[in-house]
């Protein structure tokens, strides 16, 4: 059999494993006594030597299975595990994880687990001293349908949160067993035992008791959710009942799918154009028809794409956990928004910049104990990430409680390079992002070995950038610093403004625009030597498209002006046209040398004309 | 007249908590056993109306003293106290003759309930 096909399945399959065990090791540090965690971890490190030992992966099974050894011993020694212990499993975890990708990537003999091996042996040489392990009885596949044969047929179900359910089961049994003779026992009283019995169990009874009489005494046996008595139909699995079925398709498979609707959604945009024109009530049905249809389509692919955000966020207690102890300082960590979901593709760019932002807050947002102590805060500092929805896109915060940033330091340095005029004596939020994320500028006075020198907002502003959004800052000295991405929710298809300069069209994503004015209507002023406008009560810096993308002359008087937000930075594109608003395919785009940084993308429009996509980020 | 009720537990702890629950819930609780040697000689002496027995215990198990009690009296009520993980031992607990089983740590509520099932 060829398992190299089933090696991403395994990948996948097992990081979710992992992160479950992460998740369960960091509840059972935060508490030793609970007993669920260990039970947890066992069943994920099992099953994974189980899939480990079928792909072949030598060196991962024998990791898992010592590491499994070790827990079984934990799991049965009823004892809290020292701080030790914990942090062996922390790192097995770790090695577990390193040993899976070199597997999968061919490179298991690259691999060296002595260490960590002969760290898992010794730990469970010392605790397990004098434990004996007792024979489990295999497992049998639950069977569920109705035994064959004379008397009543009886099917009960314990409830889920029914401990040792075999044990349980086996009570429910005897108790019938006194009002007659039991027979076809299903699954096996032997199977009952096994780590495969869900709990739901059937048999014949051959009795005087009536129904009512025989589930009342069934019921007497306790944690019994369900007794069924006469012929049984044949039951699906109890622990499939009302859950979404789910299977997994690979994210290559969904791009492409998402590549042949943005072509479905060209011709479709040809087809109602020529319908239009033709005047055709024929055409013109099939043309709605198809249109209805691609919408549809269009929005389950979608749909199809987005994953919720905590296939990202659940990896980062840990994170922050580990930076908090390599740092020495308290830190609670809280997760909000873990259902809010995102395009696939999206989710998959901001794992980085949110490590970098959580590395920042943890290193240079959150004080130490003694400072905390000093300045009248809890000694236990804050990070706080969380996601929410505003209207078309996803806002994610990463919040600290800390010492906020030195606006007087970066003042100084800028100031030093020229960067900001020497009268300047205060930092706005948004001047702030902006020297921030200029890569020579630093607000950490050491380089520290957690998150490098300077803080790269750099890098992360870039990032979220591409990704059509944008990056906030609010700070505030003694108490804290939060930085917010505003994302769209789907990169592949948006929602664009058409716009027309010259005989050039572009297009521009209507997730930051907040509103379109005449330019024949606004005051227009000079500020610092470029044009501007008054909106209301602020003044607005204007951009002209058409002297950014070098075409002569000047467009009509009366052109239109596309207010462009992001956070609180705003400025008024002015083109000659709008075009109107249509769906555009994003395709992505690998810009030439020398190309103005204000594009972030190419579609190609209904009629077959190629067309580019501003970047709001780039003109605000 | 209130149920008699004898705990038997290795760990001080365990009695103090088990017998606090059955006391605030009415019981009386008229013994303590910490090995199963003592859980035997008292029920002999006690007649309770019900047991609380410990799996693990030194000197003799609870299993063997469920054995013993029921050999003196088959219609001894004893509600096994046991671990998650220690099923088998449960099974085998209830094949010598165990009415019920309540699984650590224990919930007040849940204890209760066992116990009203044991006593009929």
């Amino acid at each position: 059999m060829d398992l190299s096909q089933y090696a991403e399945l395994f990948l996948a399959e097992s990081r979710e494993h992992l992160t479950t065990i992460n998740q369960l090791l960091l509840e059972w540090e935060r508490d030793p006594e609970a007993s669920e965690p260990v039970a947890g971890i066992f069943r994920a490190m099992h099953t994974m030597k189980g899939m480990a030992a079928t792909m072949g992966y030598g060196q991962v099974a024998d990791l898992t299975h010592r590491a499994e050894n070790l827990l079984d011993i934990l799991r049965r020694g009823e004892t809290a595990p020292s701080e030790d212990v914990l942090e062996l499993l922390f790192r097995s975890a770790d090695a577990l994880d390193q040993a899976i990708a070199a597997s999968v990537a061919g490179r298991e003999s690259e691999l060296d687990l002595a260490d960590i091996l002969k760290a898992i042996d010794r730990s469970a040489k010392q605790l397990g001293a004098g434990m004996k392990r007792p024979e489990a009885a295999r497992p049998s596949a639950p069977v569920m349908a109705a035994p064959a044969g004379a008397g009543r047929a009886v099917r009960v179900v314990l409830s889920p949160d029914s401990p040792l359910k075999g044990a349980r089961g086996l009570l429910v049994l005897q108790r019938v067993e006194a009002l007659g003779r039991v027979h076809a026992v299903e699954p096996p009283r032997a199977a009952f035992e096994g780590e495969g019995f869900t709990g739901t169990f059937a048999f014949r009874l051959e009795t005087q008791a009536s129904d009512e009489q025989l589930e009342r005494e069934i019921r007497a046996a306790g944690d019994v959710e369900r007794v069924e008595i006469g012929e049984l139909e044949a039951v699906e699995r109890p622990e499939e009942r009302g859950r979404a079925r789910h299977i997994r398709v690979d994210l290559r498979r969904l791009d492409a799918l998402m590549n042949q609707i943005g072509e479905l959604l060209t011709a479709r945009g040809r087809l109602t154009d020529l319908s239009s024109r033709r005047e055709d009530p024929e055409l013109e049905d099939v043309a709605i028809r198809v249109s209805q249809l691609s919408g549809e389509l269009q929005a389950e692919i979608v749909q199809a794409r987005m994953t919720p955000v905590w296939q990202v966020f659940d990896r980062f207690p840990r994170l922050v956990r580990d930076l908090a102890r390599k740092l020495g300082k308290q830190i609670s960590f809280r997760v909000e928004g873990k259902e809010i979901e995102l395009d696939r593709a999206i989710l998959d760019e901001i794992g980085d910049p949110l490590v970098h932002l959580l590395r920042n807050a943890a290193d240079h947002g959150i004080e130490s104990s003694k400072e905390r102590t000093a300045a009248g805060k809890p000694v236990e500092g804050v990070i706080e990430l969380s996601a929410s929805r505003e209207r078309a896109a996803v806002a994610i915060r990463v919040r600290d409680d800390g010492k906020g940033i030195d606006r007087a330091g970066i003042l100084a340095q800028a100031k030093e390079r020229g960067l900001v005029d020497a009268d300047v004596d205060e930092l706005s939020d948004e001047m702030l992002l902006r020297l921030m994320s200029r890569a020579n500028i630093s607000t950490a006075e050491e380089v520290s070995d957690v998150s490098g020198r300077g803080v790269g907002i750099d890098a992360v502003a870039h990032a979220v950038r591409a990704l059509g959004g944008g990056l906030e800052i609010e700070s505030e000295v003694g108490k804290g610093t939060a930085f917010t991405l505003r994302l769209p929710t789907t990169l592949a298809i948006v929602r664009a403004l058409i716009t027309r300069v010259g005989e050039e069209r572009y297009a521009l994503p209507v997730t930051h625009v907040a509103e379109t004015l005449d330019l024949g209507t606004v005051q227009v002023t000079r500020v610092d030597e470029r044009d501007a406008m008054r909106l209301r009560d602020d003044v607005v810096p204007l951009v002209h498209l058409r002297r950014m993308v070098d075409i002569e002359g000047e467009g009509p008087p009366r052109s239109p002006v596309i207010v462009l937000q992001i956070g609180e930075r705003r400025s008024g594109l002015v083109v000659d046209q709008l075009m109107g608003q249509q769906e555009i395919v994003v395709k992505s785009f690998a810009p030439p040398e020398g190309t103005l940084p204000i594009f972030s993308g190419a579609t190609i429009l209904g009629e077959g004309r190629p067309v580019l996509i501003l970047d709001a980020g780039g003109l605000v | 007249m209130s149920h008699t009720v004898l705990v038997c537990d290795d760990a001080i702890f365990m009695r103090t908590m088990i017998s606090d629950i059955l006391t605030q819930a009415g019981f009386d609780v008229v013994g303590e056993a910490e090995t199963g040697t003592q859980a035997v000689e008292q029920y002999r002496a006690l007649k309770p109306d019900l047991v609380t027995m410990d799996i693990v215990m030194p000197d003799m198990g609870g299993i063997d003293a469920v054995r013993e009690i029921v050999k003196d009296d088959p219609e001894a009520r004893i509600l096994m106290c046991s671990a998650m993980g220690q099923q088998a031992l449960v099974v085998e607990a209830i094949q010598a003759g165990a009415k019920d089983f309540v699984v650590k740590p224990f919930q007040p509520s849940r204890v209760l309930e066992a116990v009203q099932r044991v006593l009929g």
